[in-house]
């Protein structure tokens, strides 16, 4: 069988994993244990929930810079919750729907007001973070109940309960986009936006719609990270907003809107997962682990362009 | 001067030219003729370096060339002026002549006041209507394209390729147009000249080079060979050369437009009555208010006083919205811009207008759209692998059919097409015209706004002629005969003389 060069290219994303994944196992003996792995899957789980609700976000052709602040302050509100004895559920619940207001808000500001998404979420990004700690005084949260540690270190049948999470999660994102009017809207919206307000879209509507599920995804990731660090800081979540945004463009979502996928995305997210923890495991050094991320992601996207403008 | 010989290009897996052969002297106008996909474009980006051939040659005065951007082209002679205008929209007329040619100077300084007077010796000495001050973004089509020309002057070239330059402006324009392109050619310029416009060929050309499938079919002097005969080339089968549609009698009125007016687009008191199955035309020059009328009508625009009834029921149409769930349908002269999401495939965008329909609580029914769709796309008889395929990989025509199919499936009543055919060949036109006439015959109101009038003579019903902002007129068949180009120009054309009392 022929091997189709534009296949081949499609699926890069997902060979360099592969390749990172098999590469990493020999250079490093503490690669493919269970432990580390576990903790692969732990650290990134934050970021690729944040990732998956930025990804309609993006296809929309939209962003959302403030979401790293909508962490902090989810997280925070989330932990005063618990701290003021409600029970885990509750405070995770309450973490959401807190960050489902702060992407609510994002989007009545950008459809009402007309301003471009960078511009308000921008302005959000400085406002939701002074809310936090203003909110907490500057002092993070301690006082959590001890059972709160299951939802970012516990397992469930031997796998990593943050794990289960993300799936559930990245499945539903996957159906919203693929099988739902909504998803088909964020489309044509990103693709093109006067024609879908022509075609009788409610657009306004539907781009709020997915602000708010963007930041409610992101309300969760605050939650996993609160139960993480067992505190609610009001300083989390600071620059989180460049990981999740880079993990949608390394998989192949476009920054000019309707393009993108959720398992892209995960692979983005589980590219700059691996890249991190085997810097980590081969002793490379903080300093250079940056420049090795960002130079994988201006890598990722150019040869992302470069197939696009070949299939053209 | 110029000489391509069997010029060769191929895109991925699909050939766009085969035998391209063209050759043009100094000092005439060469026609290229061809329909959409016929290899016209990418022949004339070769000529202009914008991309490089695979194989053939290309003699430019006698010397083989090989030209790998449109700098090196420009650095012969060679300039061309697009079809969608590609310049700075936010800097001056006279900064965009000189871009990229700037004189160099210490710290990339710029002389303004230099840069101006030069402009504007360049405007002078052509007679063109253009301030070098003025800001590009807010030049008409027309205008642009002055610009386009007067950087090609600048740049010293001695060959100038327009791409259908006139699809986007009026008839005083096109003249207009015209008169430059003749001057250009009394100067001793070589000009290449494509267009889609059946009846300004002989008004402009000398040569032609016909192109089919890739390949030149045809070469000559225009003089000495009649239309149909160039027709038959350009589609390789016997075509009528004008369209004829059997006229039926309306039914009753649909759409009520009463007494309309609206403040930005300053459209002033226009009432008008949409019948079914009726095809109702539309005249007149750019920007007398036809396509702001369609805008109005579907709530784009904001109006101001009067009324749109739907039935004879005030409709309320606030949004694009609310006219689309009132039946009523626009398709844009601009598909590109406002009409298709290029990104996405045929299936997405014939469903856009109407995604409940193969929608359950909000689930999409894939396996029914994908069917409904391609049974959609076979009765229109769209080109196109599967309805997967990207739409912005679709020709001109076929593009428009995927427009129309979103209207269809959103079962509209009320159809506003506003110019239709632009930018499509012969035989998409004919399909277009075809499309129409079902959509009459099973009972939609349609209007039709185009700038061609023997489309609008072989099409519509009755022609309304519109000029600056009012109806001007009503031209009804008589005894199945069209008003004549005379009769709807006199009420197009603005003019300051008695008895053009607005409607």
């Amino acid at each position: 069988m022929k091997i189709d060069s534009r296949l081949l290219q499609k699926l890069l994303p997902f060979l360099s994993l592969i390749a990172l994944f098999i590469g990493l196992s020999i250079a490093s003996p503490y690669f493919l244990t269970a432990n580390n792995l576990a903790s692969v899957a732990r650290q990134t789980a934050v970021f690729n929930t944040m990732a998956l609700g930025m990804t309609i976000v993006i296809i929309t052709g939209g962003i959302d810079l403030s979401v790293g602040s909508i962490l902090g302050l989810a997280g925070l509100i989330g932990a005063m919750a618990l701290e003021a004895g409600y029970p885990v559920a509750v405070g995770v619940l309450v973490g959401i729907i807190v960050g489902t207001g702060c992407g609510f808000l994002n989007g009545l500001l950008i459809t009402r007001l007309r301003i471009p998404p960078f511009v308000v979420t921008l302005g959000a990004l400085g406002i939701y973070r002074g809310a936090a700690l203003i909110l907490s005084n500057g002092l993070p949260v301690h006082r959590i109940p001890p059972a709160f540690a299951f939802v970012g270190e516990g397992s469930l049948l031997g796998i990593p309960f943050v794990l289960w999470l993300l799936v559930i999660c990245a499945v539903i994102v996957h159906l919203v986009l693929e099988h739902t009017r909504l998803g088909r809207y964020a489309f044509a919206i990103g693709s093109n936006k006067i024609a879908s307000v022509y075609a009788g879209i409610p657009v306004d509507f539907h781009t709020t719609a997915v602000y708010a599920i963007g930041g409610a995804l992101t309300g969760l990731a605050g939650m996993i990270e609160a139960s993480r660090l067992m505190t609610g800081q009001p300083t989390a979540g600071q620059g989180y907003e460049l990981q999740a945004i880079a993990a949608v463009v390394i998989g192949g979502g476009s920054l000019n809107g309707g393009e993108g996928s959720v398992v892209g995305t995960l692979i983005g997210a589980f590219i700059m997962g691996l890249l991190s923890n085997g810097a980590d495991l081969l002793n490379i050094s903080n300093y250079w682990q940056q420049v090795i991320i960002g130079s994988v992601i201006i890598l990722a996207v150019t040869l992302d362009e470069v197939r696009k403008r070949r299939a053209r | 001067m110029l000489e391509l010989r069997n010029v060769q290009k191929r895109f991925g897996g699909v050939t766009a030219l085969r035998d391209g052969n063209l050759s043009v002297s100094a000092g005439e106008v060469h026609l290229l003729l061809g329909e959409n996909g016929a290899g016209k474009s990418t022949l004339m980006k070769i000529v202009a370096g914008i991309v490089s051939r695979d194989s053939g040659s290309m003699l430019w005065n006698g010397a083989e060339v090989f030209l790998n951007s449109p700098s090196e082209a420009a650095a012969i002679g060679i300039a061309m002026v697009n079809q969608e205008s590609l310049l700075a929209p936010h800097l001056t007329v006279a900064e965009n002549i000189f871009l990229g040619r700037e004189k160099k100077r210490p710290l990339g300084w710029v002389n303004r006041r230099e840069v101006i007077e030069e402009a504007r010796a360049i405007i002078k000495q052509y007679g063109f209507p253009l301030a070098p001050e003025a800001l590009v973004g807010h030049l008409s089509p027309a205008g642009r394209q002055l610009v386009e020309i007067c950087r090609a002057i600048r740049h010293g070239s001695s060959l100038l390729i327009f791409d259908e330059p006139t699809s986007s402006l009026s008839d005083t324009e096109t003249q207009q147009v015209f008169r430059i392109v003749r001057d250009l050619k009394s100067r001793g310029m070589a000009i290449i000249y494509i267009t889609h416009r059946m009846d300004e060929l002989r008004q402009i050309g000398d040569r032609f080079t016909i192109l089919r499938d890739g390949a030149m079919v045809h070469t000559g002097v225009l003089a000495d060979i009649p239309t149909d005969q160039l027709i038959r080339h350009m589609v390789g089968r016997e075509v009528d050369h004008i369209y004829e549609r059997e006229h039926l009698t309306p039914g009753e009125t649909v759409l009520e437009v009463r007494d309309l007016s609206t403040a930005e687009t300053q459209l002033r008191n226009i009432s008008l009555k949409l019948r079914k199955g009726e095809i109702t035309g539309m005249a007149g020059l750019i920007g007398a208010g036809r396509t702001e009328l369609c805008r109005a009508i579907f709530g784009v625009d904001a109006i101001t006083t009067g009324e749109v009834l739907l039935g004879g029921k005030p409709a309320h149409i606030r949004s694009p919205r609310d006219a689309v769930r009132a039946g009523i349908a626009l398709v844009t002269e601009d598909r590109q811009v406002s009409g298709l999401a290029l990104g996405l495939p045929i299936a997405a965008n014939m469903t856009l207008a109407n995604v409940e329909r193969i929608s359950r609580f909000g689930f999409l029914d894939l396996v029914s759209q994908n069917k409904l769709c391609t049974d959609l796309g076979k009765t229109m008889s769209l080109k196109a692998a599967s309805v997967a395929q990207g739409a912005g990989t679709l020709s001109g025509g076929n593009q428009q059919k995927v427009v129309i199919a979103k209207w269809l499936f959103r079962q509209a009543q009320v159809f506003l097409f506003d110019e239709p055919t632009r930018g499509i060949d012969i035989g998409a036109k004919t399909e277009v015209f075809e499309l129409m006439s079902e959509l009459a015959r099973q009972g939609a109101a349609i209007l039709m706004v185009s700038s061609e009038l023997t489309e609008l003579q072989h099409v519509a019903d009755r022609i309304l002629v519109m000029r600056q902002g009012r109806i001007s007129g009503e031209l009804p068949r008589i005894n199945g005969a069209s008003p004549s180009q005379e009769q709807i120009m006199k009420l197009a054309v603005p003019e300051s003389t008695a008895g053009n009392k607005a409607a």
